[in-house]
This record gives C-alpha cells, structure tokens and sequence, in this order.
C-alpha cells in the first residue's frame, strides 16, 4: 500500500477557513513532490480565487505546479450517473425535468452524497491498468453537518440496500474511508465557543461514530498573544479612559478567550491542535498560505507517512 | 430602528450563515420584544449549550419555557430536531399503529435523522404550531444555518412534494402504472426510471420507501395544508425577514446571497444586524495618549491599535458593500465583545445594544 492515494478531508463548522487550509495544505503537499487534487464541494470559487484563477470546473485543471484543482457537483454527478443508465439523452432530460425525480434525489437521504464519494473512489482506485494521476486527493470538504452526511453515506447506504453493485461499492468506500494509512479527516475550527463545541462532537462522532482515523485539528484566526502578562497588569492599573489602554484591553481579553477555548479543544481531544495566527490583512496572499502550509502541512503529511510505514 | 419591528411585526425571522450569532440575536429580540410589553416567544434551533441552559431550556421538553431578565420576559423554545420528527410522526399519525410501523421502517430510520432540510421543516411546524396557540404577539424563528434561502423555504413543501409526487403511485404498484394509457415514449421512461432505480438500489429499497409513503400517505393532506399555511404567513404583511451577519467575508457573502433569494421569491426583509463589529481608532488621533507611554509598551499598544484599526476598517468595509449591494438598512452593529452571550444578564446587555 506503500504508493496508494491518499485522501485527506477537510471540514468543520462553516465559516472557519476550510478552503484556506485545504489550499495551503495541497500547495504545501505539491510544493514537496506530491501530485496533489484539491476538490472543491462548495459551489462559490473560493478554493481557485486563492490562486488568483477562475472558479474550477468540472474538469481538472493546474493552479499551481503539480497542483490541480477541481469542482465537485453532487448533482451533476447524479445527472451524469442516469444519463448513462438511461439509453435515450431525451429521455434523461425528461427525467431531470420532473417532479418526481427532483423530489426523491432531494428528500432521499446519502445518494448524492454517495455519488460525491463515488467519484473520489474513482480517482483514488482507477482500477486495473490505469495510471494514478494523484498520490494525495485533498477534499475542501461542505461544514460539520453535510459533512457528516458524506462520511456515513456508504454506511447508510449498505444499511438500506442489503446487496448488489450499489453495496459493493459502498463496502469499498467504508473500507476507503476507515483505512487510517490511506484516509484522514482534518477539522479546521477557531478558538470560539460554538467552532470549538462543534469540533470536538464532530471529531468524536469521526472517530469513534465512524472509525475515521483525524489528522491534527487546525485552529484559525487564533488571536496572538501581545502583551506579557507584567505589561497586562501595569495596563490595568492605568485604566481603560486611555484608548491604548482600551485597545490593549480588548486584546488581552480576546487572546484570554482563545487560549481558553484551545485549552478546551486540547482537553477534550486528547491532542495538541494546530494553531495558526489571526491575519490583519484583508486578503488571504500567497504568502499567508505559504506559512499556513508550513504550519500544518508537516504534521499532517508526516502523520500520514508514520502511518503507512 | 428595531423597537418599530418589534412593536408591530408579529414574525420575525432571523437569517443567515452559521456562527454570527443569529441565536442569541434572536433570542435577544425576544427579550426587547418582552420588554415593550409584548407576548414574545423565540423558537431557536440547536442552541450551544450554555445558552440552552441560560434559558433554562431542558433536554427533554419541547414545550416553551418562560425566561425573566432585568426589565421584561419572554418564552423560549429549544428544536431538537433529532427529535422533533418523531414527534411530529407521533401526533399526526392516523394512529398509534402506523406511527409504530413508520418507526420500525428501515427508511424512516434513515430519513428522520437525514432528511434534507429537516431542521427547517422542523422550525416551520413549530412556528405553526405556536401561532395557533393564540398565546403570542410576537414569534422569533431563528433559522438552522441553512446554506441559503432556498432550502429554508422549500422545506415546508419538500416533505409532502416528495409524498404527492408521482414516486408514491409508482412505487407502490410500478407495474399497473406500465398499462395506464399512455404513449410508448411515456411508457418508456417510466420503466427505464424504474429499472435505473431497481438497478441502483435493489427492490427491497423500493419496498421500503413504498411501505414507508404509504404510512405518510394518511398525513399527507395535513402536512400540505400546513405548508400552506405557513408559507402565507410567511409572505404576510405581519412578517419581517432580518438578515443576521458578522463582518466576516464569508458570512457577508452568504447574506447577499440570502437577501437575493429572499427577494426573488418576494419575502420581506427588514435589514440587517451586523454582529462581532471590531472599533477601534486609528493611531495618529491618539498621539497625544501616546507620548504618555515609554518603550517598549508603548510601540506594543500603537502596533496593536494599528492591528485593531485595520480589522476596523475591514468591518466598516465589508459592512458598507453589503449595504451598497442589497439597499438594506443596518438595524444594528453590535459591538465584538469579550463576554460570550450565555449568561441571561449578558443577553440583556446584547438586547439592549438592540433596541
């Protein structure tokens, strides 16, 4: 299994960065020799706009060197997947357009995201004779609950339909999913109350729920530590009608908070998080996620060495 | 600008992306609501828990739970939408034996913890249930952090769409459908559907889901007509959609995109409340407060104002282009604080800021 795709899946409650991380970790991946896919599964062109290019389609294409990029599109790939089933195009198009159809793909629970799952088995496992083109597949993955609903989807799947292609190919996507050399789940959360609540329900029900081997989880936006805590002292004894004093105040307390909160990841996790530093600026730059990269991306690539030795 | 919506409004429906806030917002114009002495309720979704235990709300209970803060009070309800199914399924199943018997479906299992958009759904029936409870002037829904509009306000009709759409005849009897008069195209497409799904899932899925409808069918009509219902008190005069947002980029951008769809299908929207707003001044207005200081600290203090200023500036920024683009009023920019909402006087402080 020495050469085998690797996956790493990056999620956590919306809004905390995933698609950064996910970027800086395959440029960083890339940059060390790796071929790298990232696959984007939220409709909006964050993932490419950080490498200065148009929002990704449906094809793979280059971002930066040995670095491609792709969009994933739960329903294009059901379209796809019954245009092919059905013999007549016309008769597809008739399909899509109905009611029917639209309801059952929209209330049925875990085929959509079983087709999503689908098409990364298929670029991790090509099957016999055909080349890999990615030794690492790195997924800027939906937030904590569509999230979820992706990782148990061959689960439900193979709960529903007792046998046949569809559960075979369910039992290959949970051994996919649960092979700690070959699969990580990577949770990206901020040092605040609800991220760090969620991250560490999500990161239980990964690892214990589904027996998904967790990459380190990154802390974003961590507010840095300023002022030591003798200046902390000397600023409160001088009181808050100084605006430096205020601002200095509102500082202290905001980093207070976030190591309280990263106290509290640590402990319920059993594991030292990632931590990567609040930006000013009002852009994420190349060079931001150059060190975000740095930042994570040894202990996340380092790991997955360690566990396919 | 609030206290008006708060006066006469008798919805208020709070909207917009994850972790910005809208729970407490939404609570806290429960309480400002309270406060102008009107009967106010909240209907909030997945509450973090030390808020849920602030309000005094419970695991176990579904009902509203009245909560007294300095100056007024209002009732508090908590969705657990784990649960909240099963509830529904309990009291209007036509009886006790068919609500056994969707319990004990395989697909129920999957489709009551899964069901796309069921915290949605879930918040509209309870919504619908209280408004016919008469006990309230005024209601604050405060959303699942939908990925946008459209899934919030097509999940009343999601449900009972996919139980009146012509999956249940063809299901329940696939074969009977194939002899009804129709053209061989018609005829066609229907048993290429119906071989692409055996294929996909194998019969007993369809068995299931077959059984499954069936049970549903007997609710149906209520549920239809409760998606009705709801879906004209959403467009009424009575209501007001409020768009929840933090400066943050992404959650900027998901409440332009949730104002665009709240237009488009004709909802109203009240504006906007910007929460987590960071102000600070720039440095050279406190030169003066400078000199007061001696290195090394007082470099320390102006390059963390300087940091300060620069998010400032990023908030009044990402604040004015949501402005400029959607034409909404901000109704309120609460100020980033320290002090995480979850204590009843901290929301009574957040209320204030409100109105």
């Amino acid at each position: 299994m020495r050469n085998a795709t690797r996956i790493v899946f990056v999620t956590g409650k919306g809004g905390v960065g995933k698609t950064v991380v996910a970027a800086a970790l395959g440029r960083y991946a890339a940059e060390r020799g790796r071929r790298t896919l990232l696959l984007e599964t939220a409709p909006d062109g964050g993932l490419a706009a950080l490498f200065e290019r148009a929002p990704c389609g449906p094809e793979a294409v280059p971002v930066a060197p040995q670095l491609d990029a792709v969009r994933v599109d739960a329903r294009v790939l059901l379209e796809d997947y019954f245009r092919r089933t059905l013999r007549f195009a016309f008769l597809a198009e008739r399909l899509f357009a109905s009611s029917t159809f639209n309801a059952l793909t929209a209330a049925a629970p875990g085929i959509t995201e079983f087709l999503l799952l689908d098409k990364l088995l298929g670029i991790a496992e090509p099957g016999l004779g055909r080349r890999r083109r990615y030794d690492l597949l790195v997924v800027d993955g939906p937030a904590t609950g569509h999230a979820l609903k992706l990782l148990r989807a061959p689960r439900n799947v193979l709960a529903m339909v007792p046998g046949g292609p569809l559960s075979q190919t369910a039992h290959r996507l949970r051994r996919l999913l649960e092979d700690h050399r070959r699969t990580s789940v990577l949770v990206v959360s901020l040092a605040e109350e609800m991220a760090v609540r969620e991250s560490i329900e999500l990161c239980e029900c990964v690892r214990d729920e589904l027996g998904i081997r967790l990459a380190r989880p990154v802390v974003n936006r961590v507010f840095p530590r300023r002022f030591s805590r003798a200046e902390a002292a000397v600023l409160a004894a001088r009181g808050a009608a100084d605006p430096l004093v205020a601002a200095a105040e509102f500082a202290i307390a905001r980093r207070r908070e976030a190591e309280r909160h990263v106290a509290q990841l640590r402990r319920a996790l059993g594991e030292n998080p990632v931590l990567f530093r609040q930006l000013f600026a009002p852009r994420v730059g190349a060079e931001d996620l150059a060190a975000l990269g740095r930042t994570i991306g040894r202990s996340v690539l380092a790991e997955g060495e360690e566990a396919q030795a | 600008m609030i206290a008006p919506l708060l006066s006469e409004r008798r919805l208020l429906i709070t909207v917009g992306s994850g972790g910005v806030g809208k729970t407490t917002t939404s609570a806290a114009l429960a309480l400002a609501a309270g406060r102008l002495g009107r009967r106010a309720a909240v209907i909030t979704v997945d509450p973090a828990r030390r808020l849920k235990d602030a309000l005094g709300l419970d695991d176990l209970s579904l009902d509203p739970h009245r909560v007294e803060v300095e100056g007024g009070s209002f009732d508090a309800l908590a969705l657990d939408t784990k649960r909240a199914f099963d509830d529904l399924v309990r009291r209007f199943a036509p009886s006790p034996a068919v609500a056994e018997r969707i319990f004990a479906n395989r697909i129920y299992a999957e489709v009551s913890r899964e069901l796309a958009g069921s915290a949605e759904y879930m918040a509209m029936e309870k919504l619908h249930e209280l408004v016919h409870t008469g006990a309230y002037d005024l209601i604050v829904v405060d959303t699942p952090p939908s990925a946008n509009a459209r899934d919030l306000l097509a999940a009343p009709r999601r449900l009972s769409n996919l139980i009146a759409s012509k999956a249940v005849p063809l299901l329940q009897a696939p074969m009977s459908l194939l002899s009804v008069g129709q053209s061989t195209v018609g005829r066609a497409t229907l048993s290429a559907l119906l071989k692409a799904l055996q294929r996909w899932t194998g019969l007993q899925l369809l068995d299931d889901l077959a059984e499954f409808t069936a049970a549903f069918e007997g609710m149906l009509d209520g549920f239809r007509e409760r998606a009705d219902e709801i879906a004209a008190l959403l467009r009424s005069e009575a209501t007001s959609f409020v768009l929840v947002t933090s400066p943050e980029a992404s959650t900027v951008d998901t409440a332009i995109e949730f104002h665009r769809d709240l237009v488009r299908e004709e909802f109203p929207v009240a504006g906007v409340i910007a929460n987590r707003v960071v102000a600070f001044a720039e440095p050279v207005a406190v030169a003066t407060a400078a000199q007061r200081w001696e290195e090394p600290l007082r470099g320390k203090l102006l390059r963390n104002l300087a940091e300060l200023h620069a998010l400032s500036l990023h908030d009044q920024a990402a604040l004015e282009h949501l402005q400029s683009i959607t034409g909404l009023r901000l109704l309120a920019a609460v100020p980033q604080s320290t002090e995480a909402p979850t204590s009843l006087a901290a929301l009574g402080r957040f209320a204030s800021q409100l109105a």
